[in-house]
């Protein structure tokens, strides 16, 4: 406790209060009023309309939103088992290369999204891996961006777990597999549903990647709101903005009820 | 101990490197270095065969690109500058003056580290554009005809939004270093007779330093990489690296330019990368905050 | 009917019968430790340690933090692998044997047991990772529970149990394989005072249950060592100081630090020993002479140590013949059922424990004090400091 008088206190709150609410109430309650608007000319919205969800919820729009979420499954799960799948096989390793090849796995999350897809286009738009608009180069591009980020996460959750519970494991005559199937994989659980939770939030508002290589018939929700914003449509960006965010939280808030059994003490 | 013990000649036990490594390892090797190695190919041979760095010369001497530099550097370290300053404060606030719901806030903070970015930049039009919510109240009340408040569509629309979407990268390492503080240290200085403002400077600033330093490295990284937030602000004389890189490419299909200033703008990510690994390491992740 | 198996009068799956009655049929075995070094990156935690637990033993290691008990007994799981130096588990050298495949239990001072899993279920888990029959775990899971009074709590998970419940599952975990030998490392240093006193006797009674079970404690507490070990072994800096059963451990400390660190000791420095037959000698100190036991048989003429534990020292002569030491009351403190004196001789410290007394004595003034012959022994002076 800082501040210790009344009067301060009350200030400093209301202050607080304030710096956050501009700057993080605002922008949300705007996305949300505006998704709503029918007329913005004055100072609010002189009426309102749900006409910008049902657009968002029907045609191309709906089409993105399928596509986005499926991009954000597909490329979370590959992500998933390809994160921990390194951050297991790094575990055992030696100090130096252990580092080496950490730095290694997190370099994607350091190159800037919209150089990862030039790449991609670069590498894959000639024989004898000819992907350049397919659906698949989009899928590729989410994985690299977000595969540092299960990496991390995994290699946090294995870094914390107490090492006495796989050494008891392998006195009670636990082998390798047994014990990683029955103790390791179900203790780190936790951060394997939160590795997957941070990865799918990622991929659904991918737009620097997916815009450099993206096919006409897989268009990503980021990408449909910038075109929507660029033809004036603001109205309906808004509305699809809130699609995209209200479908990302029913799915984390869906993930964070998985029951897990291993609640760390 | 250590007096008695007598050192062995013995290595570490630990393998250097084992099989297991080698499909996660390939898989981004295909996906993500090589392209990138194809990258720097397409810089320096163009669609020929014949190494040369004469596109590079080419392109440095452009003023597009020194203007796409400038800004992508300035906006960088004004937007860092701007998170370390915000993020201190309200980090401050929220760990030592805890009001009601500040709990709830430190939350939401964290999710929207998982929002995509153009949504600020969305909702900045909405409320700071020349028809938005601001001007609009302003025109109402000072009776004027023109939108006053004009500074959106230009390097400082960007900086803002920029501030607003990473200042939470800020905060959560704050706030874990600010969790290893004692509470009592704090007490004691007060009852000592210290002011908030010296507990500030002398207590909790040099705590933070660290958490500090390694948030403020992140930024800088985020910030140079940052593309939806100008190409939503879509501002005609704010280009950056990212956006430049986009141009070139989707827009123009000079895919040779595009490659030169991809290899400068991901050989910046890797140094300002290095930096923030350095820092990491450095103070040690405990103390800068990634506990 | 396949020709192995007409001989076999009852079928016992053969899993079974190698996974795990193998073991339970093997008379018990013991440890070996014959010149085991452990060495981290460069750094010697445990030198050479040459050491015998026999079958059907427990034996205490000793020490304080950092003296290399832990690392031995991590060795006889198999979690740190020797330098230098065999391990044996029985007849066995497992000095490369994985730990999966060494048959041990083992119980750890977190008690770490699996929370994903029920108390049952734990103590099924070395069984079914052997690869058991299902009624072998059917019956041996409620046996090993009811073992250590648990049977009642298999359906509970660990976080619904307290810190001595879950002690006694990891107990079970680990006896439910029927392990050759049981590795116990600090098991009940999480508990506070009272549990602990009584899972003491427990794991006493546990002892007397099952008498071929050779264990292997580790432990910074005396009272632990000396109340269930046979033999007791003290480290220290990566060595073993010293070794023996607990009874004469305790009352003929071979050197310093063990006398200082099994049971608190009083050690005076005397001179010029002359041994008086019997096994006893007489030692000088300042003006006046001690007879004390020569345990160790130490040479005439010598420097050592004279070891007198604090409730030896008595205030009243009990007999003529006893040995008698004035020194300075330094303070007098009143512990309920002890009264403890510390005095200084000479700049030594004495410490006396006696009976509470009606009259205590008062800082700064003099006192006598009285020792029995047979009650003192003498302790080399060694090169280890204190």
């Amino acid at each position: 406790m800082l501040v210790w008088s009344r009067t301060g206190r009350a200030l400093t709150w209301a202050f607080a209060l304030l710096l956050f609410a501009v700057l993080y109430g605002l922008p949300i309650g705007v996305i949300a009023l505006a998704s709503i608007s029918g007329q913005w000319n004055g100072v609010l919205p002189s009426h309102m309309t749900l006409e910008h969800y049902v657009n968002a919820l029907q045609g191309d729009s709906l089409e993105q939103l399928h596509v986005s979420l499926w991009t954000g499954f597909v490329a979370s799960a590959v992500a998933l088992v390809s994160g921990t799948w390194a951050a297991l096989a790094l575990r055992p390793l030696a100090r130096l290369p252990k580092r080496l090849l950490d730095v290694v796995f997190f370099i994607p999350s350091a190159v800037p999204s919209v150089s990862v897809g030039l790449g991609l286009l670069v590498a894959f738009s000639r024989p004898p891996l000819l992907l350049n608009g397919t659906t698949l180069i989009v899928l590729i591009a989410h994985f690299v961006l977000i595969s540092a980020f299960t990496y991390g996460n995994v290699s946090a959750g294995l870094a914390r777990l107490p090492i006495e519970f796989e050494q008891v494991a392998e006195s009670l005559g636990a082998r390798p597999f047994y014990r990683l199937r029955r103790v390791t994989l179900p203790l780190v659980t936790p951060y394997l549903i939160a590795a997957f939770s941070l990865s799918f939030a990622l991929s659904m508002g991918e737009l620097g990647a997916t815009v450099m290589v993206y096919p006409p018939g897989w268009v990503t929700m980021p990408v449909g709101i910038f075109a929507l914003s660029d033809r004036g449509a603001i109205f309906d960006a808004a509305a699809l903005t809130m699609v995209l965010a209200i479908s990302t939280s029913i799915v984390l808030v869906g993930l964070s009820h998985i029951p897990t059994r291993a609640s760390p003490r | 101990m250590a007096d008695i013990a007598l050192r062995l000649p013995v290595a570490d036990e630990r393998p250097a490197v084992n099989s297991w490594i080698a499909p996660p390892l390939l898989i981004l090797a295909a996906l993500f270095f090589f392209p990138l190695a194809l990258i720097v190919r397409q810089a320096l041979t163009g669609d020929g065969d014949v190494l040369s760095i004469a596109k590079f010369a080419s392109v440095f001497a452009s003023r597009e690109f020194h203007h796409a530099l400038g800004n992508t550097l300035t906006i960088a370290l004004a937007a860092t500058a701007g998170c370390l300053v915000l993020g201190f404060v309200l980090s401050v606030l929220i760990a030592f003056t805890p009001f009601p719901g500040s709990r709830v806030i430190a939350r939401m903070i964290d999710t929207f580290i998982a929002l995509p970015t153009f949504l600020v930049a969305l909702a900045f039009t909405f409320i700071y554009g020349s028809a938005g919510m601001l001007n609009e109240s302003l025109k109402a009340l000072l009776h004027l005809d023109l939108p006053p408040v004009d500074f959106l569509y230009s390097q400082w629309g960007v900086m803002l939004s920029e501030v607003t979407v990473y200042t939470p990268f800020v905060m959560r390492p704050l706030l874990a270093a600010f969790s290893l503080i004692e509470p009592a240290q704090i007490e004691v200085a007060a009852s000592l007779g210290a002011r908030p403002l010296r507990i500030v400077s002398r207590i909790i600033l040099p705590a933070a330093l660290p958490a500090l330093v390694a948030g403020g490295s992140l930024c800088l990284l985020l910030t140079v990489n940052e593309f939806g937030i100008v190409l939503f602000i879509g501002a005609k004389d704010v280009i950056t690296l990212p956006l430049l890189i986009y141009d070139k490419a989707i827009q123009q299909f000079d895919y040779t330019t595009a490659c030169v200033i991809a290899v400068v703008n991901v050989a910046l990510s890797i140094a300002l990368y290095s930096l923030y690994r350095f820092v990491v390491a450095y103070f040690g992740s405990r103390r800068a905050g990634l506990v | 009917m396949p020709a192995d198996l007409a001989g076999t009068a009852n079928a016992v799956p053969a899993v079974v019968r190698v996974g795990v009655e193998r073991a339970a049929d093997r008379s018990s075995s013991g440890i070996g430790f014959e010149d085991v070094t452990v060495a981290y990156n460069g750094l010697v935690v445990l030198d050479s340690l040459t050491l015998a637990v026999n079958p059907g033993e427990i034996v205490a290691l000793i020490g304080p933090s950092g003296s290399g008990k832990t690392t031995a007994l991590r060795a006889v799981a198999g979690f740190v692998r020797p330098v230098r130096g065999r391990i044996t588990i029985g007849p066995r050298d497992v000095t490369n044997v994985a730990p999966h495949a060494r048959n041990i239990g083992m119980v750890v001072q977190n008690y770490a047991l699996f929370p994903h899993m029920r108390a049952e279920e734990n103590v099924a888990f070395g069984l079914r990772a052997r690869g058991a029959a299902a009624d072998v775990i059917r019956q041996r899971v409620p046996e090993c529970l009811r073992l250590v009074g648990m049977a009642s709590y298999a359906k509970r998970y660990p976080r619904e149990l307290s810190g001595g419940q879950q002690q006694r599952v990891a107990i079970a975990r680990a006896l439910a394989i029927r392990p050759q030998v049981l590795l116990l490392d600090e098991p009940l240093s999480a508990l506070d005072a009272q549990i602990r006193r009584s899972m003491l006797d427990e794991l006493a009674k546990l002892h007397r249950e099952l008498p071929s079970l050779t264990v292997l404690y580790v432990t910074h507490d005396q009272t632990e060592a000396l109340t269930l070990a046979d033999h007791i072994g003290i480290m220290r800096d990566g060595k073993l100081v010293a070794f023996g059963d607990a009874q004469s451990l305790y009352r003929y400390p071979p050197n310093r630090f063990s006398a200082e660190f099994l049971g608190r000791a009083n050690l005076l420095p005397v001179q010029a020993l002359v041994a008086t037959g019997g096994g006893m000698a007489r030692v000088r100190f300042r003006d006046g002479a001690f007879v004390a036991r020569n345990h160790h048989a130490l040479p005439d003429g010598g420097e050592c140590l004279l070891c007198v534990r604090p409730h030896d020292l008595c205030l009243a002569p009990p007999d003529a013949a006893s040995n008698a030491l004035t020194a300075t009351v330094k303070s007098v403190q009143w512990q309920g059922d002890m009264q403890s004196v510390e005095l200084d001789v000479d700049g030594h410290l004495l410490r006396v424990s006696c009976a509470p007394m009606h009259a205590p004595p008062s800082p700064g003034a003099p006192l006598t004090v009285h020792f029995s012959a047979t009650q003192a022994t003498l302790v080399p002076e060694t090169m280890v400091r204190g």
